[in-house]
């Protein structure tokens, strides 16, 4: 009998599977339209041989005691047609199925991928080498002069299975159980008596000022949250649009932004107009990874991304305007991605995960923790963007491909983006059926001169039916 | 291409209104594209599987007050009613919910009906016919319930191996019942007993290497 092979889930899958609910599968699309219909028959040979280069891809997630882990299964993965809504749930616990699917629509082709197998940033490896193969094949059908050496990316294929969490941010001392529990009682004998020490300082404090504490709390920041009713049937609303990526680029540039935090800063301003009384003195939170890779050399097709929480509190006595909401937003962000803060952020996260006391509870109160701390964490944000940036394929492979677009299964209505040659898409999700904040964005966008084309996927049951509401 | 007047974007697909504000689109000179995303007809309705719920709970609400009303006299007979109903929805929920893990599923129904059989013998006033017959024999044949189903279904070992290890310990617990003279006649615990380490030496000798593994996979902390 073959042995099979596993490994440990990294650190930031355990938040996914522990916060994946009904409505919020935690899969997100990678999705290019190509130049005809797709070919199911050639996709399914490139998938096969695109799988090759991958053997994480042919995992699937099980239960442990007190972990979950990924194993190696021999499933194999089988083209499909669009026939489910998009980002519909991958993992369901006790059933053996691979942790991704390709689908296929009229001229488009689609990954979808569980969270919990891989980030943004590894998933589009795949999707550009499937692309390739794709093409490639596509190519030896008809005579062609296409050169095949260039046309496959050059990627080093080494390391891809490695956990770069655990290779960057994990002290030797968590190594092994044994030392990992002798260091942290080293340390919780050192923590009492820090312990001590603060309580003795903060009690003395309190009795000083005791005032100061209360404005404090007078003063804590209440964090906007959109709610609304939720689709019948818990499918994700995709409205998807189109533009040119130069426009959008010129404006962010007039304002001295980021293409990321000029369109963060415009759905800020979409959710005050559609919502007036955010004016009055209320913070949007907004959630933004960040692809670590730019900062830590890895090829690690697994997940390695930290997040980034940038904030705006509008002031009733001040003026608004975009500007001073770009400028906020660029400070936090680059206070935020400083070496410094990074690793103190994942160094905290990944010592939470290897602490010998969180090591030994069973699974599911772990995963009812991680659920806690989730829930409280949402309510610390009022939306989500990801800007999957610029895709660059071998020029041979990319005059075959007319454009991309990413999107994720959604708690709240968030944004991504990605953009591919002239091109720009941006994908907004949510769980809701209510349309007003992003009519008033897509409004927002084509009063500033960008022409926009929008698709959308059907909701309800009269749209369905191709009846009028 | 169809285009909406009031949000001034062009609308891919068969729309009538814009999906954005639902006003009406305004046709254009070309045929619009086909809109990438498949109309997918509704899974399922949330508000239709919580009326057949409540329509299923209702009903057997009434069942057992008729039967109450009409056919039972004795509190004794209510109990042998709500018992029964109480492992009913016991065992169909533990199967819906491990449906996936046959194995699992029967390591789940051995202890819950077990300890279910414990407790309505306790509130019979304790004759220890569940020490004595049930919970051996609620053993016994679910060791050879799992023998057969995994050959049935086609399971892999590893994916059985250590849920037959713990029915067979759990099928060792008939011991502490004769230690603690819990039982009117010692047979059929001696039965659970011995069965059980038979199976426990057999998988000792040919699947060791398997638990091993399984174990290390499972509680690696």
């Amino acid at each position: 009998m073959k042995r099979k092979n596993w490994v440990r889930l990294d650190n930031a899958s355990n938040i996914f599977l522990a916060a994946m609910t009904d409505f919020d599968t935690k899969v997100f699309r990678l999705s290019a339209a190509m130049e005809e219909s797709v070919d199911p028959k050639l996709l399914q040979e490139a998938l096969e041989h695109t799988l090759e280069a991958y053997p994480l891809y042919r995992s699937v997630l099980r239960r442990g005691v007190f972990w979950y882990y990924l194993e190696e299964s021999d499933l194999k993965p089988q083209v499909l047609l669009d026939e489910q809504p998009p980002c519909s749930q991958l993992y369901h616990f006790d059933r053996k199925e691979l942790l991704f699917r390709v689908v296929y629509y009229q001229n488009r082709i689609h990954l979808e991928v569980f969270h919990a197998l891989s980030d943004g940033t590894g998933a589009l490896w795949f999707f550009e080498d499937l692309l390739s193969e794709y093409v490639l094949l596509q190519q030896a059908q008809a005579p062609s002069d296409i050169n095949k050496e260039n046309s496959r990316l050059e990627r080093t294929r080494e390391n891809a299975n490695v956990d770069s969490f655990i290779q960057y941010f994990r002290h030797k001392g968590q190594r092994n159980y044994t030392d990992a529990a002798q260091s942290a009682i080293r340390k919780l004998a050192g923590a009492s008596k820090t312990v001590g020490k603060f309580a003795l300082r903060y009690g003395k404090k309190f009795i000083q000022n005791e005032p100061t504490s209360l404005e404090n709390k007078k003063k804590k920041k209440k964090v906007y949250q959109i709610k609304g009713k939720r689709t019948i049937d818990n499918r994700t609303h995709v409205v998807e649009l189109n533009m040119p990526v130069q426009s959008v680029l010129t404006l962010a540039h007039e304002q001295q932004a980021s293409l990321t935090t000029y369109l963060t800063a415009l759905f800020i301003e979409a959710i005050r107009k559609t919502n007036p009384a955010v004016q009055d003195g209320m913070t949007i939170a907004v959630s933004v990874p960040v692809n670590l890779r730019q900062f830590y050399y890895s090829n690690s097709a697994r997940n390695f991304f930290s997040t980034t929480r940038l904030e705006y509190t509008y002031d009733p006595a001040e003026e608004i305007n975009l500007a001073a909401i770009c400028k906020t937003l660029k400070e936090q962000l680059q206070q935020q991605l400083s070496q410094n803060s990074l690793e103190t952020r994942l160094n905290k996260l990944i010592s939470y995960e290897f602490n010998p006391f969180t090591r030994v509870i069973i699974r599911p109160i772990k995963d009812g923790l991680l659920k806690v701390i989730n829930y409280f964490n949402n309510r610390g944000l009022t939306f989500a963007m990801s800007n999957l940036g610029k895709v660059q394929l071998p020029q041979t492979i990319d005059e075959k491909v007319h454009q991309v677009y990413f999107q994720t299964s959604a708690v709240r209505p968030q944004f991504c983006v990605v953009s591919h040659r002239d091109h720009l898409s941006i994908c907004l999700n949510s769980p809701f059926i209510d349309t007003t904040l992003y009519k008033q964005f897509v409004r927002d966008l084509t009063a500033l001169g960008v022409p926009v084309t929008i698709s959308a996927n059907k909701i309800a049951g009269p749209e369905l039916r191709g009846e009028e509401e | 291409m169809n285009y909406c007047q009031a949000c001034k974007v062009s609308v891919n697909g068969d729309w009538l209104n814009c999906p954005l504000c639902h006003q009406p689109l305004e046709k254009g000179s070309e045929p619009p594209l086909p809109n990438p995303y498949p109309d997918i007809p509704l899974r399922f309705n949330k508000k239709q599987v919580m009326r057949i719920l409540t329509i299923i709970s209702l009903a057997t609400i009434s069942i057992s007050l008729i039967i109450e009303l009409f056919f039972l006299h004795s509190p004794k007979g209510l109990n042998i009613v709500s018992f029964g109903i109480v492992s009913m929805w016991l065992v169909v929920l533990i199967i819906i919910r491990k449906r996936r893990n046959i194995a699992k599923s029967i390591v789940y129904l051995i202890i819950s009906l077990s300890l279910l059989s414990i407790y309505w013998d306790y509130v019979e006033g304790w004759s220890a016919w569940s020490t004595t017959h049930a919970v051996p024999m609620i053993c016994i044949f679910a060791l050879i319930a799992m023998y057969i189903a995994v050959r049935l279904v086609k399971v892999e070992v590893e994916d059985y191996i250590v849920y037959l290890l713990c029915a067979a310990m759990i099928g060792l617990i008939p011991a502490v019942f004769l230690f603690f003279d819990w039982v009117t006649t010692p047979l059929p615990a001696w039965l659970s007993i011995g069965f059980s380490t038979v199976m426990l030496i057999v998988t000792f000798i040919f699947y060791r290497g398997e638990v091993l593994r399984e174990l290390e996979k499972r509680m690696m902390v």
